[in-house]
């Protein structure tokens, strides 16, 4: 046990001294299904002058620790997403400046919305239709049912403008939830109205849904750590052991039975009984905030974190041990896998 | 009689290569020669030249300079002084990535436009395939938009016919051209009717004059070029209404502590000098107001331009000869959570006479950051010619009203930017623990801060230079700079603190105020005299009602004003609803019309931007 804890405390001190740590394991950064891992990486506020060498936007992992920029869309990047169909890949990145989206295995790039439809803070393309499109902004829901060309307010029955993120129902593409200023809402017909869940808490920040139970939803908050429900937000509960304080990175494993959440001062928790109660995973004094979390889909046991300025941390183990992953200094936003 | 001279070449002519001196003796003499007998006529003439001589001097000037900037290569290549120097450096920019996108692409694009012809083509191909090739970040401030959509607007219209590959967005020439103009004119509606968002900011102030210059000096649709010149006219007398000697007086939306200490090492004071004539040293020779090292050439861009300023706003500007009060309404930079409406107004209260002027805002958070709620500011050959008080406020909360990150971490992060954020020494800032409520050259500033404010005191600044600093047996704090005098009432007990250029007046009282009645010699006579008015004057405080303060001015007028709650003059509630867009002797826009009128004498000069027209005429 002295002894993991040494490697632990080792990895992590080589990580953050800037060493390289190597593995003997050789895992790549290419999953074994072929896919790649990609980041979504947001620009420190202190950069309004921002140098050709500064870390955001886009990056794609090329090795055990290092990411190539890929895209560099603007200041602030909140988020990717991805619609495929058959050998068609369309990639988006969510950015202060707008939706941009690149048809062609990102080799060029271009902005689908105008000033009137800004501060992209997610999106989501809808599954089937390739012309149907969703962002969240912090004035609302927007749609386009005609491929980026034109955007619509889709705001009915909200109370508040401010929208944290929006995601489509992993059973039910005519579904979508919506992390608002004052509650997280639901839509049964692909945005036209909204209803509050009444999760009982503001600013939520984060929503995620059991792939094996749609019916299960947690959310992060800014201030009230994790809100549970399990009859699909007619009623929720606290995750308990969680502080309560801001979790803004949710994930699931791919068998619906492992739970993890990251937030603010408060490391990595995992609940293996659907959020209801909550572990410490890993922590670490350095760390400031959790993002984003990534349960691998290829592979259950490797876990990684996106974090507040130190980059990425992996762990190959279900958390156990961790190692730095590369983009040292940055704010990750949103890690994903991508074919 | 009219500066405006539309068209007008912007280079220096015949007099590009001459010393200055010799050009002001020989504008003299054709001043002399030239000018009709009329009066007036006479004083506009010399109005003109005394412009162009100083247009020409700063031209000069920033020629001799060798800063890195797109400034320096223009006055260079006008010039002629130092073209390869100037050629080499524009050629280095082209390629330089340190400057931000929204700063590159309008200055990038101007300098393009003005020295295109004595541009190899070779440099003309890089800063066109700088549009294909570079990110050009918009970034998240409304000065940052006017910057990066100028640029668009200009450089979709110098390339026309594109398509979406040869842009850095994928947007052909007429999408980027299309979505510019549709900011650009959204942003002019907005501003003329109910105000700019980054208003009267000493600081910003040359983010938005400059584009607005550049786009009327090169945008060819006749409406884009008339309205970037109702902008200008608009900026300048927005400016100049509250305009002393080269200082920006009155509240301001954003501003940088080393800029609010002393006022005349604003970036905005270069441009009074330039536009105003005032101050009528030249600002760059003096360390104690703009150390070089601060650059600021911006104003290059005013300088080369064919814009002329309108007689009426340079009148505006300079003539004190009574004292006036004057109001305006802005609007609270885009809300976006934690708010009932997106822009709720601000309301400025100003009141200008020839020596000093008291100016505020309604308190409160009215602009994330860098806020300057009040304070005075006096006419004086030195520097830190100011007094004023604040809260030392931060929240990630409040930051989180305006940006759309995490709230957690706006506060490091600003501070990282803005380096005082979170300094409890700073001298910027909003608080919602802080209201004022003046009338003419009295006001008094409440403050009501409870457990959630990290910074549990308020802090004055008082510069050390002052002729004189008392402390009254009566409570009263007594200053005099120069002819000017300040009387302030702090309510609760407190400290000084001796610093480098100033002291600091600090009150570690929560429930708190300060009531400050300003004066001048000839208002009040001497100084003795003008302190023997405040003898048995001692406001007085009250919370049975909330947090209440009740005083009589030394004019006699009554003041009542609750903290959250009434402001009361001689037994009448104040209501900022009759605040106008604009609302003085000189300035009159009444919120929402898109109408501005200027006024000067007999002279009307008035921008209807609901019809893209300027009418002038004599009342």
């Amino acid at each position: 046990m002295a002894a993991v804890e040494l490697l632990y405390w080792f990895v992590l001190l080589q990580a953050f001294l800037g060493g390289n740590v190597s593995f003997s394991d050789g895992v790549g950064p290419r999953s074994e299904s072929g896919q790649q891992y990609y980041a979504a990486v947001f620009l420190n506020r202190s950069h309004v002058s921002v140098g050709a060498s500064a870390n955001i936007g886009l990056f794609r992992r090329d090795g055990d620790s290092t990411w190539a920029n890929i895209y560099r869309p603007n200041l602030y990047t909140f988020g990717i997403g991805l619609w495929k169909r058959g050998s068609t890949r369309r990639y988006y990145v969510a950015g202060g400046n707008g939706l941009h989206r690149s048809d062609d295995a990102m080799k060029s790039w271009r902005v689908l919305t105008d000033w009137r439809t800004e501060e992209i803070l997610s999106v989501a393309p809808d599954p089937v239709d390739s012309a149907l499109l969703f962002v969240s902004t912090p004035w609302g829901v927007f749609r386009s049912t005609d491929d980026g060309k034109s955007w619509q307010r889709a705001m009915r029955g909200m109370k508040k403008n401010y929208v944290q993120k929006v995601v489509i129902d992993r059973s039910d593409r005519r579904t979508l939830y919506a992390c608002v200023e004052d509650d997280l809402y639901r839509s049964t017909d692909q945005g036209e109205h909204w209803t509050a869940l009444h999760a009982g808490v503001r600013d939520v920040m984060n929503v995620l849904q059991n792939p094996l139970n749609p019916r299960h939803l947690l959310v992060g908050t800014e201030d009230h750590g994790v809100r549970v429900s399990t009859d699909g937000g007619m009623s929720w509960s606290s995750g308990g052991g969680l502080p309560n304080t801001a979790f803004y990175g949710l994930a699931v494993s791919s068998d619906g039975k492992t739970f993890l959440a990251g937030g603010y001062l408060t490391g990595l928790w995992k609940s293996t009984d659907g959020g209801a109660t909550w572990s410490l995973l890993w922590q670490h004094e350095l760390l400031e905030a959790i993002y984003t979390v990534f349960v691998d889909p290829a592979d259950p046991h490797h876990l990684m974190v996106g974090t507040s300025g130190q980059g990425i941390f992996e762990s190959y183990d279900e958390g156990r041990s961790w190692k730095h992953a590369g983009l040292r200094g940055c704010h990750v936003k949103q890690i994903e896998l991508y074919p | 009689m009219d500066l405006q001279q539309p068209g007008r070449s912007a280079d220096l002519g015949t007099f590009g290569e001459m010393n200055i001196r010799t050009n002001i003796r020989l504008l003299f003499v054709l001043f002399i020669v030239a000018v009709p007998i009329d009066v007036r006529a006479e004083e506009s003439a010399l109005l003109r030249a005394n412009f162009e001589a100083r247009r020409q001097r700063l031209i000069e000037v920033v020629s001799r300079e060798r800063d890195r900037s797109f400034n320096t290569v223009t006055a260079k290549l006008i010039t002629g002084y130092d073209r390869t120097w100037a050629l080499a450096m524009l050629d280095s920019l082209t390629r330089d990535e340190s400057i931000g996108g929204m700063f590159y692409s309008y200055s990038a694009i101007g300098a393009y436009l003005k020295l295109h012809d004595q541009l190899p083509d070779s440099l003309r191909q890089k800063i066109r395939t700088a549009f294909r090739t570079r990110t050009m970040y918009r970034g998240d401030t409304e000065n940052h938009w006017v910057m990066y959509y100028t640029g668009l607007y200009l450089a979709s219209q110098t390339w026309p016919g594109e398509d979406r590959s040869q842009w850095f967005n994928g947007k052909s020439s007429a999408e980027n051209f299309r979505e510019a103009e549709g900011w650009l004119n959204h942003w002019m509606d907005l501003t003329a009717t109910i105000g700019q968002g980054e208003f009267d900011s000493p600081t910003y102030f040359i983010t938005f004059i400059t584009p607005m210059l550049t786009l009327y000096d090169f945008a060819k649709a006749p409406a884009m070029k008339k309205k970037a010149q109702m902008m200008v006219d608009l900026l300048f007398v927005d400016y100049a209404a509250e305009h002393l000697a080269g200082n920006y007086c009155g509240g301001h939306s954003r501003d940088y502590p080393e800029d609010i200490t002393n006022p005349l090492s604003a970036p905005a004071a270069l441009w009074a000098w330039l536009y105003f004539g005032q101050p009528e040293t030249e600002l760059w020779q003096e360390n104690r107001y703009r150390p070089r090292n601060r650059g600021g050439w911006e104003t290059i861009f005013g300088a080369t331009s064919s814009y002329r300023l309108p007689e009426i706003i340079y009148r505006i500007a300079t003539d004190r000869s009574s004292p006036y009060v004057h109001t305006e309404s802005k609007r609270v930079r885009n809300v976006i959570r934690f708010g009932r409406e997106m822009n709720p107004a601000v309301y400025k209260y100003t009141y200008m006479t020839s020596s000093y002027a008291l100016g505020s805002l309604q308190g409160g958070i009215l602009q994330p950051i860098q806020q300057h709620t009040w304070d005075v500011t006096f006419a004086s050959d030195k520097a830190n010619n100011t007094i004023f008080t604040l809260h030392p406020f931060y929240s990630g909360k409040e930051l989180a009203m305006f940006f759309p990150e995490e709230q957690k971490f706006l506060s490091d992060e600003v501070d990282r930017y803005h380096l005082v954020y979170t300094n409890p020494n700073k001298w910027n800032s909003s608080s919602p623990y802080e209201q004022a409520f003046q009338y003419k050259n009295a006001i008094i500033v409440l403050y009501a801060l409870d457990d959630r404010a990290e910074h549990q005191h308020i802090d004055g600044f008082f510069p050390k230079n002052l002729d004189s600093r008392e402390v009254d047996s009566s409570g009263w704090i007594f200053c005099r700079a120069g002819a000017v005098y300040v009387a302030m009432y702090p309510l609760k007990p407190y400290e000084w603190i001796e610093e480098t250029i100033n002291w600091r007046w600090r009150s570690k009282e929560r429930i708190n105020g300060v009531v400050v009645e300003v004066g001048s010699k000839e208002e009040d006579g001497s100084f003795e005299k003008f302190k023997s008015r405040f003898v048995g004057r001692q406001p007085m405080a009250g919370t049975s009602a909330g947090h209440s303060v009740r005083y009589t001015t030394r004019g006699g007028d009554r003041m009542v004003f609750t903290f959250n709650g009434t402001r009361a003059l001689n037994g009448k509630a104040v209501s900022f609803a009759s605040y106008q867009l604009f609302n003085s002797r000189f300035v009159q826009s009444e919120r929402g019309s898109g109408v501005v009128r200027m006024m000067y004498g007999k002279s009307v000069r008035e921008l209807n931007f609901k019809t893209t027209t300027v009418r002038e005429w004599q009342q």
